[in-house]
Order: C-alpha cells, then structure tokens, then sequence
C-alpha cells in the first residue's frame, strides 16, 4: 500500500514540473502577441498577417471541436465565417448599428444553422455529414446570390468605415481576433476537460461502443456541431467589419474551409494546440505563396498538394508527431500490472441508483424479472440468428447463457442492449419495455455491457476510458469534469478495485487483453448498472484473473447487481452461475440450475451432437427425465 | 401539359447522365468506403481534355470518350495503387481528405495550364433539336442519355455478368469472405477504383458539350453528385440511380415553374427531407453494427 503511494507521489514531481513548463510555453506568445501592437504600433503588414492568422486559428480551433475530438469531418465550415459576415452586413446596414455590438449575434446564427442542419444528418453514424457540409456552404452562396432583396445579391454588401482615427489601423481588430482567438481555444480546452469532451473522443473512437456506455451519441454530435461554429459566426462579424465589404463568392469559399483542414491537420487533428499552430503555419506560408509564388491560382494547387502530402505522410500532425519522438527520446518506465492489488483488492462499494434496499435480501421465490426478452426474432437475411426467443432473469441472479458458437447468444445481447433492433419481440427492463429506445437510454435505465472482443478507447488513456460512461441523461452529469472532481475520483476509486491505478495516465491500447478486461469492467461499473451483461469475461484471461473475476462478479452479485453472463468456461459458469440457460439455433433448449444442465441430454446433443449424446445420455435413464422435463417446463414456463 | 411533359422528359434525360456522372462515386464508396471528392474533378479534366481534342481533330466530343476511358481507367488504376493505397486501413475521413486534395491539385494543375475561363465543346449539333409529339428534345442531351445510359448498361453487365464484377460486388458486401474465396481485396480495389474513374472518360465527355466548364466547377458537381449518393443511399447502385433521375426533374420542374437559380437548393431541400424520413438514404442500407470487431 505505501508502495503504490510512493509511486504516486514520486510521479507527481515530473508531472508538476511539465505542467509549469507548459503554461510558460502558452503564456509567453500570448503575451509577446499582446504587447506587439504596442511596441510595433506602424507595423500594419505584419499586424494583419497575424490578425488574419488569429481569425484562421480561432477557426480550425473550432472545426476541431466536431472534426478532431468527434471525427466528424466537415468540408463547409468557412459558411459559418459567411453566416456571421452576413448577419453583420444585414444588420448594420439596416440598423446602423455598429458590428462590433452585434457580435454575439452573427454566433447565435450559426449556431441555428448548424442546429438545423446537424439535426438532420447527426441523428446515425456515417458519411452523409462531410457530404452535407459542402452541401452547406455551396446552398449559403447560392441563397446569398439569389436573396438579393436581403443580401444584394452578387454586388454585395459595402459596410460602413471604422468609426476610430485611422491612426489605430487595424489594431482594434487585432485585439478583437486575439481576444476571440484566446477564448476560442479556452472554449476547447474546457470541452476537453468534461465528460462531453471525452465523450466525443469516445465517439470518434467507436462510435457504436460509446453508445453501449450511456453516451447519447446524437445529442453529442449535434452539440458538438454548434460548438464548432459559435466562435467562427464571432468572428465572421469581425471579419466583414474588417473587410467593410462582403459578396457571396467572398463569403461561401471553398477554400476558406480548405485552409480551416489544412491548419487543423497540419498541426494535429484532435489536440488542443495544434489547430492553433497549424493555423499560424498555413497563414504565413500561404501569405508567402501569394508574395513569392504567383498569387491566387497557384495557391490551390499549393493547398491540394500540401493537403495530400499531410494526410499521406504526415497523419496524425506536427504536435502528436514531435510528442511521439519527444517519448521515445525519454521513456517513462511503466510498473507491471499490479497483480497483488488486483488479486487481494477489497470490496467494492457499490453505488447504484434508486435501488430498492432489499434487493439483496429478497429470498429466490419472491424475485421478479429484471429482464425478459419475449419472442425476440432477428433475421440476416435468410440467416435466422435469433428465432422466436425468450429470456428471462430474475432479479438478484447470476444467470449463465451458455451455446454453441453461433447460436445466437451475441445477436440476442446486441438486441438487449439496442446494438441492434429486433425484427420482432419485445424486450422488457426493470418493468419497462425497451425494444424502441436507443442504446444510451438502456443504459441510463441501468443495462451496462462488455464486449467478447474488448472494445476500450485505444487512442484515450485509461482514466479516460472509465470516466467517459454516463450513468443518465442529464445535462449537468455530461459537462461536469472529466479530469478533476468526483466523476474521475469514481473512476480511480474503480481502477484501484480491479488493481489498475498505476495505468491511470497509460493509453488503453498498450495494456494487455486481460487488463483491457478488467478496465471494460470498471467501465460498465461506471454506469451504475442494475444488470451487467458479460460476453465471455473469462475468455483470453489467465487462470489467476478468471478466479479474481468469478470472485469480483460475486462480490457485485452480493450487493445487488444482477449478471447475464456468456461464457465458454464451463466450470466456471457451472461454479458460478444459476440459473444456466442453454442456446442452440437462435433459441433457449434447455434452463435450470447447473446440477440438472450439465446432465441434460438435450444441452450434450447441442454442444457434440447426436453420436456423442445418444448412447451415453441413454443409461443415465433418471438424468434424462429430469432433464427432458426441466426443458420443457423451462419452455412452458416462459411460453405463457 | 406540353410544358410539363416538356420538363420532365428533360428531366428524364438530364437524370440519366447524371446517373452515369454518380454511379462511379457509388461504386468506388460501395466497395471501399472511400468517398471519392476527386470524381468531381477527374470530369472537369475529362471535360478540358475532351474539348481540347475536339478542337484539335473536330472529333465529336462523345465520341472521343473512347478515348477517354480507356485512359482513366488506367489513370484511376495507377493513382489507387501510387497513392490511395497508402490510406488502406485508416478511417474514411483521411479518404476525403486526400481526394479532397486531389481534386485542389487537378483543379490548380488547370487554373495554371489552362486558365480559369469558361469552356464549352459545341459540335455542329449543339443547338438542334429532335421534335417529337410537340415536344423538343435537344440532340446533346439526346446523344447524351443514350451515351450514358449504354455505359450504365454495360457497367451493370460487367457487374453482374463476369468474374470481375463479382469479385467487386463480393467485396463490397463482404471484404474478408471474398479474401477467403481467392478474391485479393488489394487488386479488386484497385480494379473497382479504376472501373469507378473510367465512368468519368464517358462523363466528362458528355459534360464538355452539356455544359459549361471551368476548373472551379468541380465544387458545384461533387456537391451535386455526393448529393444523389447521399439520397439514393450510400454505396447503391439503384440508389444513384433514382437519386440522379430525382435531381434532373427537381432541376428541369423548378426551371420550368420557378427559376433556374433556386434549382439546386430545392434538391439540397429534398435531400434533407428524405433523410429527416430514412436517414440512410432511399435505398442504403443501415450499418451493421459488427458483433466481433
């Protein structure tokens, strides 16, 4: 124990160091970038340079939001740039009002937009959104040229003049696009620091997973969208103020979102700071090409030849790639598993959500269905993988779904958890029926799931990992803090219960198989489940850990919480489990406690077939009654 | 009434090449997941390439894409394994990237070689018309669908008809069940991608008389293209097929009844309709959320 606090504290040291090196590294620009004005006040080259490379920064920063943390690539994000000049335009030109006071506004209707449209396609995974963006930007342009009694068509609207001396330039914009450059990346860095951020992470990751762990995949999208576009509406206003002229062509630009990707990707998709430097990288060199290089024509072919050299030799960015190099330039030492934490680790508390208090104490013949799966029917086209099926388990049980590979035990997990729809049947959870509700919704009812295969957030550190679940549906459970407070506390506290606290800060994908398992768990654990379902939690797990893992399931049984576990291990689902419910075909053959199925004639004939059943189940006469009619009363039980 | 089977017999004809322009993009979507932006592009550079030798040789534009197929196909067969290759196995977003950064070289490669000015191929029956029942069809139009819809037909043959186009449609519905039967996922792909770009020797082609061109105008087809696919269902070959038709009779209807301009924003409106309804397209198919992996 005093062990693993040493271990702690003595990385503390580094960590704490690396951290005060890093604010330097932020602080000293930004305020080398707030003073330049001052000390280079007649510098207007170089002020609008960097003016414009803020306003480039402020957004990829904000594309990275739904193309970097969610992987949602989008192709038109420059239209949000031509939303807010546009709002500015119309405004100020009918108001008079001066564009700066209407800022927010020209967010505000961006934010619509991207409302309107993410609500359209975010709503299922898939490619149609990258193709809708460009969608987007090419109907703005054509609205703004044909609405001409709004917009003045493609002679474009002429804003008035700044109303300070000319002696200040561009300086207020300046100010205006840092100002708005700063909050734009503290924006993203807060996104990143909650659940939500992490969520999106996970989405980007494996979408279908994070659904299974209770992230509300759609809402997350659609937020994330109008997130990416706030800042850009911002700015657009700024930006037709600085300009005092703006047309459809100027405004809806393709190339516009060309740079946004092209800055994002060059400095690293998905990191906080990278958008920031790639931004400041493709605005000087693109200023460069357009002084050395022959202007607006050959800029095109620049950027579609250094886009494609990125994304073929350069993927993942600057930042992550120099970060890569830096840590194999100096490895940190990584501990072994801690197997004495995780084999003699204590109990549990658990921490379960509106649950009745008796539940552990309610005796066997008074407990009610927790789950019941009635006639479920899934079909692969002529494949029938699940055929007419009924399950039930009963509340406070361990109950073992046990079959030959291919009988459909997964197929009918994935409809239990709403990976995938049944063609027909009913599915009822906790005395509500489920069969229509999303993934996530299931899971905030209490469904929590492992995969056969894990399925961990590869890219996101442990900690990460377990943090990213939600246990419901509400707002403030989804932006409260992923990296501080007691969401990510719950998590170390469950990481140290399955004997994982050293990994905390390690990528997930450099665990072992049988760490990853353990880590699926503390996840599952995380959504404060009523009913775990396991997909072979022993499979591809050492001797030791499959006991460690009996010993965990029963230690959560005892305090309420109820498993449906498949499993091949045989001696384990027979020393653990009961009842056993055996799957042959798409369908129950056979449930009862494991004393009858391990004897039943109708289970050996599923599992090895006729030859093998028939002659050895034949002298065992008494076996074979007991059996046929615990089959059939377990399939009259259920029928009725 | 005459105006209106006079639209949609326009409609009709017009779909029909644009059934030919997306079925490329379907194809090579349907069996890689690769969402090809550069499609948009390699039929603006067929478009430049055919009216420059129409202008040479007075070859008749539609004629010339038997010589621009040919060359596409080996293009597109050369360009997946060089370059497209290499992003095997990374997510479909890095896809769109790289095309998209194809289609800003080919498009800069002609800005500079060729300028950035409006062209059009306008053989000598450029603006007759056949007249039939009161109606008129426009000849380039006519030579047009007939040219598409050949080329359509022969792609639906060799899908369905030869080993080669099994071995496509194999692995696109089932890349590792193909592996397992002989079928190398690494040429099919290859193969499915030059088979997709060639579709654009004969398209392109057909575009240089329909319409004018000039190097920016792949933003306005890709985004017109990726439209159909989107509507039709991703990866559909019917799918393309009704979305293209779909989008000719939005285009010819609102020309006829409202204005040209609004035209392809009432499709973009038709295509969010469709997808508030079936957000997997007309004809696509929901994504099987894989038990294993």
């Amino acid at each position: 124990m005093s062990g693993k606090t040493q271990g702690l504290t003595g990385a503390r040291g580094p960590v704490a160091r690396d951290g005060w090196r890093r604010r330097l590294l932020v602080a000293a620009p930004l305020v080398a970038l707030t003073v330049l004005p001052v000390i280079r006040p007649y510098d207007v080259y170089l002020h609008t340079v960097l003016l414009l490379a803020f306003l480039l920064a402020i957004q990829a920063v904000s594309w990275n939001i739904i193309s970097g943390y969610a992987g949602y690539v989008s192709l038109g994000h420059s239209a949000f740039l031509g939303l807010g000049s546009y709002t500015a335009g119309i405004i100020s030109v009918h108001t008079g009002l001066n564009p700066f006071l209407i800022a927010p506004l020209g967010g505000v209707v961006a934010v619509v937009a991207a409302l309107l449209v993410g609500s359209v396609v975010l709503r299922t995974r898939g490619h149609a959104f990258v193709i809708i963006t460009i969608a987007l930007l090419l109907a703005a342009q054509i609205v703004a040229i044909n609405w001409s009694s709004l917009t003045n068509g493609s002679d474009g609207i002429t804003m008035e003049l700044p109303f300070w001396s000319r002696d200040f330039q561009n300086v207020p914009f300046y100010y205006f696009f840092l100002f708005l450059m700063f909050m734009t990346i503290a924006f993203s860095a807060a996104i990143r620091r909650t659940k939500f951020g992490t969520g999106l992470v996970a989405i980007r990751e494996d979408e279908g997973k994070a659904a299974a762990i209770g992230v509300n995949t759609t809402r997350y999208k659609i937020v994330a969208f109008c997130a990416s576009t706030f800042f850009i509406g911002v700015a657009g206003v700024g930006y037709a103020y600085f300009q005092t002229f703006l047309n459809p062509i100027g405004a809806f630009n393709i190339l516009g979102s060309v740079t946004i990707v092209l800055s994002a990707l060059v400095g690293g998709r998905g990191t906080l700071w990278g958008p920031v430097v790639g931004a400041f990288i493709v605005q000087i060199a693109s200023e460069a090409a357009t002084v050395y290089g022959g202007g607006d024509q050959a800029r095109v072919l620049l950027f579609g030849l250094a886009l494609a050299a990125v994304v073929l030799f350069l993927p993942a960015g600057l930042l992550p790639t120099i970060q890569n190099w830096w840590r194999r330039r100096h490895p940190e030492t990584v501990e072994y598993t801690d197997q004495a934490g995780a084999l003699g680790s204590g109990r549990l508390e658990v921490r379960v959500r509106a649950r009745e208090p008796q539940a552990t104490a309610t005796p066997p013949e008074q407990r009610r269905a927790l789950l019941e799966v009635r006639q479920a029917t899934k079909r692969f086209g002529g494949l029938v993988a699940v055929n007419n099926a009924d399950l039930t388990v009963q509340e406070g049980t361990i109950t073992a779904l046990i079959g030959p590979n291919g009988s459909g035990k997964t197929t009918l997990f994935n409809l239990i958890t709403g990976a995938m729809r049944a063609d027909s049947g009913e599915i009822w959870f906790d005395g509500k029926r489920i069969d229509h509700l999303p993934p996530w919704t299931r899971g905030h009812l209490g469904l929590g799931r492992t995969f056969q295969v894990t399925r961990l957030f590869k890219s996101m550190t442990v900690l990460q990992n377990v943090v990213a679940p939600l246990p419901d549906a509400r707002w403030r459970t989804m932006l409260s803090g992923a990296v501080r407070g007691h969401e990510s506390d719950r998590a170390r506290e469950l990481l140290s219960f399955v004997g994982l606290s050293k990994f905390v800060d390690q990528p997930a994908g450099s665990l072992s198989y049988g760490q990853q398992k353990l880590v699926e768990l503390a996840q599952v654990l995380m959504m404060e489940p009523k009913l775990i379902l396991l997909d072979e939690p022993a499979g591809g797990v050492n001797p030791s850990l499959v006991a460690k893992m009996a010993d965990i399931i029963r230690g959560l049984n005892e305090q309420g919480i109820s498993f449906l576990v498949v499993e091949h291990n045989i001696p384990m689902v027979l020393d653990l489990c009961d009842p056993v419910v055996v799957f042959a075909r798409g369908a129950p053959i056979a449930e009862g406690p494991p004393s009858i199925i391990r004897n039943d004639p109708v289970v050996l004939e599923a599992y090895l077939g006729d030859e093998w059943a028939d002659p050895t189940a034949q002298p065992a006469g008494s076996g074979r009654t007991v059996a046929a009619e615990s089959a059939a009363g377990s399939h009259g039980q259920v029928r009725r | 009434m005459t105006q209106l089977v006079q639209a949609l017999a326009l409609g009709l004809l017009i779909g029909g090449v644009y059934a030919l322009l997306a079925s490329g993009l379907t194809l090579i979507f349907g069996v890689m997941h690769i969402i090809n932006v550069a499609h948009g592009a390699f039929l603006v550079l067929v478009a430049m390439l055919t009216w420059w030798m129409w202008r040479e040789t007075d070859i008749d534009p539609i004629v010339a894409s038997v010589v621009t197929t040919p060359l596409m196909f080996g293009f597109g067969w050369v360009l997946y394994r060089t370059v497209i290759a290499r992003i095997r196995g990374s997510s479909p977003s890095m896809s769109v990237l790289l095309t998209f950064g194809l289609a800003l070289t080919i498009e800069g490669i002609l800005n500079v070689t060729a300028g950035n000015i409006f062209r059009s191929a306008t053989p000598a029956y450029f603006e007759q018309s056949f007249r039939v029942a009161g109606i008129s069809l426009p000849k380039p139009q006519v030579y047009g669908f007939l040219a598409a819809v050949s080329v359509l037909a022969l792609l639906y043959l060799v899908l369905t008809r030869t080993w080669t186009g099994r071995a496509i449609r194999a692995t696109s519905q089932n890349p590792s069940g193909a592996a397992l039967v002989g079928v190398s996922a690494t040429s099919t792909a290859a193969l499915a991608f030059a088979v997709g770009v060639a579709t654009t020797g004969v398209g392109g082609s057909i575009m240089s008389v329909l319409y004018p061109f000039f190097p920016a105008s792949h933003y306005d087809w890709i985004s017109r293209l990726l439209g159909i696919i989107v509507l039709g269902g991703m990866g559909s070959l019917p799918g393309a097929l009704v979305g293209a038709l779909i989008l000719g009779l939005a285009e010819t209807l609102t020309a006829t009844y409202g204005s040209l301009r609004w035209s392809t924003l009432v499709f973009y409106l038709v295509i969010m309709a469709v997808l508030l309804v079936r957000s997997q397209g007309l004809f696509g198919t929901r994504l099987r959320e894989d038990v294993t992996t």
